[in-house]
């Protein structure tokens, strides 16, 4: 960080200074009295874009995410299925409260300040374990933002179990000293007793809370703006309901709808299970950090017992590649020993890492959550068997919805009058591409042509009758072929909503050929097409490219899995839609026969007196005995062979339409 | 067999009428005696109409025979194209040749086509039955409406049922007139003529600046030849050209009947220089541009169309001859260059095209002129030669070209 003015300021270096009158501008000494410790609180409140802090819209999201991972996390680690409640409430002027709760195992009290009241403080950073949060920044950063917004402290309730009282805390961060201050009740917080005594409690101070025998529930103030579409806490929960099938979340937006996700099934993940590192993933500072933090023991030893698959064997082979005595102890390992066995490792050929550690959500979860969240007619999901990055086991899973109703033509009248009004976008057709997935913009632009309006129409400007048209034309649209493919992208379980562009998944589904299973798609792009794809990947260190955790690093490992994924379900769906066109085709050829019989029915009636009806109903039979001639197959003997019924496997769900012909 | 029926009849008359006062029993002369009798020409009329009705229902039939039979109804239709047309070196003129392609009921890319097919036959049966006559246009919106219980209409354009007009003709081997559906007229005829159409008496000779507009159906039920003194039939390719020499009463001096058809002839024009040239025994000599369009009109004329190659043998006129204008024109008549326009890709491809004609390629002098159009790079309209003189065509070139004789025209 630019300690001195001669670092230019983009980076790029300044002509020498002159050397005669030149006066210094600074000494070693004044700098030294300005050179101090940042605290971490100062540093984020600088910083806050980095954890996704950067703006009111996306705040509120940031917040309700980190506090619904963390309870997520919290259930599925106490074997708990997750009762969520999320609820925001507009308090005027910019600000919301946002409020979550969980029926979670609760937090023991001494524990509660830290976790909401300091930075980098929680439990699963130290260990590897799949798990949502892995940094214990989440919910702290957003107690933090809301305090620096609105200067309010965070407010929380946990209880542990039925038979102990709940405690209720008002914390705020010390932003120098990355510390805790607890502000009511002199520091201590409150008991809430059960029963009558505690009720008369939550109602004296105003705490809000959903009865539940154990559970965590986080209040924060902030500066925020509430909306819908791109980005939003709707979006988040619905792809977190997709992703969480065993989970039920009631959601209350400021608008005053309630959102209800039902829980898709009973059955919870299998619980993650802690691993040791595998040598392959460590990098070279966290091996001496932790030779340095070891106890003192034989090198051999420390290697077999801090890491994966290193047997005692194993261990002595790379002690030997580096060229180290094989009875060193730990405490005497330098710097230059620690990167010779560092390099030996790499050498070294050691099995891969036990991957019974990841818990994958599965097909019938995935296809169950899928199905549960978004209309469609073909469900697909393939979950690859676990792969190894860097010595950090993970998974790929991706699942895929094909055909339904897309959005644009799901949203009421009143409720497209609501979005147009609270609406940032200056012009329609980009209110429509932020709003609605997979219409792109020659969709927005097709429905603005098809209602008549102009693309630079200002939405929160329209009259009565333009939105009125603008509804219309947006039920009528048929988008099928324009329609971009949606993509859902995951990281355990947790939905990435921003930077697609930097994700490998993104560049995973962009680089398959999806025309080979009859979708069209222009080089390079997205497929088009009325299609949901999941992507997720499960690990027990998910490689992030930023703190904010919005986009996954492109590992050939990672891009190699995910691209085995993609395949197995676009394989699938090719299957799918090759049939369906066929039977699709059948019902044409079928529809276009049928609806000329009754003008030529007519017209020969009218030409020789013939029974117009019977002649009709003739026709018609010659009509049904051609179609169904073609449609059967025939065997390579050019034997007739019975139709089989579409056998796609257990890892697809197919749901019939209500028009079958 | 209805194509034989009308050349028998031709001849017939052809025979019995070599004097230029041709029919005793015209319409107009018979109606005015006995209204309730009915002429020759009502009873032809009719005769021809029971047959056509009878194709008709032959047609229908065929579909409810199919049906109960449960077989896809088929439809065999004579193709129309250049490959299904061949040159009758003994009648010069071009025939439809014996292919035919099939059309299904039940059949994706063909169902369409075979409703509307059916659909212009009974338009045409309900216009018989009312002894009513419409243009291609008429029938295309009497047979157009929505089809129930859909957004589709029968016939989108014209263009869709203009088509099937021609299939459902030669599939009953039967004519457009006979079907009681004719093209739009384009065509106009002058000149020491007088004739029956529908009983009314038109002496062509007194008809001012405008002339006699041919209509579609001039057959003898229609049209009648009463009187007839002209020696020859003049044709010329477009309405400005035929005015200059109506002004200059060319046909007058010259003693000849003197037609238009609007660039190429509509059926109409073609039927009636035919039935000059076959029933009044007049030749017919052609002045048109000098282009590959006008040498393909004159083709069309004289053997027939591709397109209508069924109907070549009661309209193709073996013995029409070229008059002009000629290639070698620009140089013999001293034209200036302003008059030249330069032929394009299009032009020279048709030239080239034409040339191939197995009714063309095996006239050497045929060959030389289109050699000579495109070695000059070329055309030349009749209106060229205005550049000489207003009346130039009239009282020079044509009555010069027309005195050299036979050895200077192209056949
Ligand atoms: N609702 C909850 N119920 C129980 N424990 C919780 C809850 N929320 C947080 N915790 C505990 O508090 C710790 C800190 O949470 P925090 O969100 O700050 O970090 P994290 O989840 O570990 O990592 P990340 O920064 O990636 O979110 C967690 O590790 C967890 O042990
Ligand atoms: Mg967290």
């Amino acid at each position: 960080m630019g300690e001195t003015n001669e670092e230019s300021v983009n980076g790029q270096p300044q002509p020498a200074p002159e050397k005669k009158t030149r006066k210094r501008r600074s000494s070693a000494e004044k700098m030294a009295a300005m050179q101090k410790d940042i605290s971490v609180g100062e540093f984020f409140h600088k910083n806050r874009h980095l954890l996704g802090f950067d703006s009111a819209r996306k705040a509120l999201l940031m917040t309700v995410k980190e506090a619904v991972d963390n309870s997520l996390d919290a259930c599925e680690e106490a074997g708990i299925l997750p009762d969520i409640w999320v609820n925001i409430v507009n308090t005027g002027s910019g600000r919301c409260r946002v409020a979550i709760q969980d029926n979670g195992p609760g937090i023991v009290k001494k524990q509660v300040p830290k976790i909401f009241g300091k930075l980098l403080y929680g439990s699963k950073f130290h260990r590897l374990r799949m798990s949502r949060g892995q940094q214990g920044i989440g919910i702290s950063a957003a107690g933090m933002y809301g305090m620096l917004t609105t200067g309010k402290p965070v407010k929380v309730v946990s209880k542990t179990s039925k038979g102990r009282p709940a405690h209720y805390f008002e914390i705020q961060i010390n932003t120098k000293l990355n510390t805790p201050e607890i502000l009511n009740e002199d520091g201590n917080g409150i008991d809430i007793p059960n029963g009558e005594v505690g009720q008369a409690v939550l109602q004296d101070h105003e705490i809000e809370w959903e009865p539940v025998s154990h559970g965590t529930r986080v209040t924060i103030e902030m500066e925020a703006q509430y909306h819908r579409g791109r980005g939003s806490v709707d979006e988040y929960l619905e792809q977190t309901a997709i992703a969480n099938p065993h989970a039920q979340i009631k959601y209350l937006p400021p608008d005053g709808r309630e959102v209800f996700y039902h829980r898709a099934s009973e059955v919870l993940p299998p619980e993650a299970e802690e691993i040791k590192p595998h040598p392959y993933g460590i990098e070279l500072g966290t091996l001496i950090y932790m030779l340095k933090h070891s106890k003192s023991m034989q090198l051999t030893s420390f290697l077999s017992e801090a890491f994966s698959r290193v047997s005692p064997n194993v261990a002595k082979e790379i002690v030997t590649e580096a060229n180290v005595r094989i009875n060193a102890n730990t405490k005497k390992i330098g710097r230059e020993e620690a990167d010779a066995i560092y390099q030996a490792i790499q050498r070294t050929k050691i099995s891969a890492p036990n991957t019974d550690c990841i818990s994958a959500i599965g097909e019938d979860q995935l296809l169950k959550g899928l199905h549960h969240v978004v209309p469609a007619e073909f469900y697909v999901a393939v979950t690859r068997p676990p792969a190894v990055y860097r010595g950090n086991p993970f998974q790929i899973e991706a699942a895929l919805a094909y055909g339904g109703t897309p959005p644009v033509r799901k949203v009421s009248l009143d409720g497209l009058e609501e979005m147009l009004s609270e609406t940032e976008s200056r012009t329609l057709r980009q209110f429509l591409t932020t709003n609605f997935d997979g219409i792109g913009t020659s969709g927005a632009n097709n429905i603005i042509e098809a209602a008549e309006l102009k693309v630079r129409t200002s939405p929160s400007k329209m009259k009565p009758r333009e939105r009125k048209r603008l509804h219309e034309a947006m039920q009528g649209i048929n988008l099928s072929a324009s329609q971009s493919c949606n993509v859902y992208r995951y990281a355990n379980r947790v939905p990435l909503l921003f930077q697609p562009g930097a994700c490998a998944v993104t560049q995973a589904v962009m680089q398959l050929n999806w025309r080979t299973y009859g979708l069209s798609q222009s080089r390079g792009s997205m497929p088009n097409g009325p299609i949901t794809l999941m992507v997720h990947l499960a690990s027990v260190w998910v490689p992030f490219t930023s703190e904010s955790k919005e986009a996954i690093a492109s590992y050939p490992e990672i891009l190699k899995e995910l691209r085995l994924a993609l395949q197995g379900v676009g394989r699938k769906l090719g299957m799918y839609l090759r049939r369906r066109q066929k039977v699709k085709h059948q019902g044409e050829r079928r529809q276009i026969f049928k609806r000329y019989l009754g003008e030529v029915a007519q017209a020969v009636h009218s030409l020789n007196g013939c029974d117009r009806e019977d002649l009709f109903s003739q026709l018609l039979q010659v009509a049904k005995d051609q179609t169904a001639e073609a449609d059967m197959q025939f065997d390579e003997s050019g034997q007739v062979v019975e139709e089989p019924e579409m056998d796609l496997g257990e890892n697809v769900l197919i749901v019939k339409s209500e028009r079958d012909d | 067999m209805i194509k034989s029926q009308w050349l028998s009849t031709s001849s017939d008359k052809h025979e019995e009428n070599l004097t230029l006062h041709l029919k005793e029993n015209t319409v107009a002369n018979e109606s005015k005696k006995d209204p309730s009798a009915e002429t020759e020409a009502e009873a032809k009329h009719r005769e021809r109409d029971e047959k056509t009705n009878e194709l008709l229902m032959s047609l229908a039939d065929q579909l409810v025979k199919a049906a109960e039979r449960k077989r896809n109804p088929t439809l065999e239709i004579p193709i129309r194209t250049q490959a299904n047309v061949n040159y009758n070196k003994s009648r010069k003129i071009i025939e439809l040749g014996k292919n035919k392609s099939q059309r299904q009921l039940f059949n994706l890319s063909q169902a369409k086509s075979f409703m509307q097919m059916i659909l212009v036959a009974s338009g045409c049966k309900k216009l018989i039955d009312q002894n009513k006559t419409t243009s291609i246009r008429g029938l295309y919106y009497m047979l157009k409406h929505t089809i129930e219980g859909t957004k589709e209409e029968t016939f989108a354009k014209q263009s869709e049922c203009d088509p099937m007009i021609e299939d459902v003709e030669v599939t009953l081997n039967a004519l457009r007139e006979e079907l009681h559906v004719y093209a739009q007229s384009r065509g106009t005829m002058v000149g020491p003529i007088t004739i029956v159409d529908s009983g009314d008496e038109i002496d062509c000779s007194r008809m001012g600046t405008g002339g006699y507009g041919i209509p579609s159906i001039v057959e003898d039920d229609i049209v009648q030849f009463k009187e007839c003194d002209a020696k020859f039939v003049l044709h010329v390719e477009k309405d400005t050209v035929w005015r200059r020499f109506n002004e200059d009463k060319f046909w007058k001096e010259h003693n000849c009947i003197l037609t238009h058809g609007s660039g190429q002839p509509p059926r109409g024009v073609r039927r009636l220089l035919c039935r000059l040239n076959s029933e009044l025994n007049l030749p017919v000599y052609c002045l048109l541009d000098n282009d590959p369009w006008g040498y393909y009109i004159y083709s069309v004329i004289k053997q027939g169309s591709i397109n209508l190659a069924y109907e070549s043998q009661r309209m193709a006129i073996p013995e029409a001859k070229f008059i002009g204008l000629r290639a070698r024109d620009f140089d013999r008549c001293g034209l200036s260059d302003s008059v030249k326009i330069n032929l394009n890709d299009t032009d020279r491809r048709r030239a080239e095209q034409i040339k191939q004609y197995p009714w063309f390629s095996g006239k050497k002098r045929w060959i030389k002129e289109i050699d000579t159009l495109l070695a000059n790079g070329f055309k030349l309209e009749v209106e060229a030669l205005i550049s000489l003189d207003v009346s130039y065509v009239t009282e020079t070139y044509v009555p010069e070209i027309l005195e050299a004789g036979p050895r200077q025209w192209l056949d």
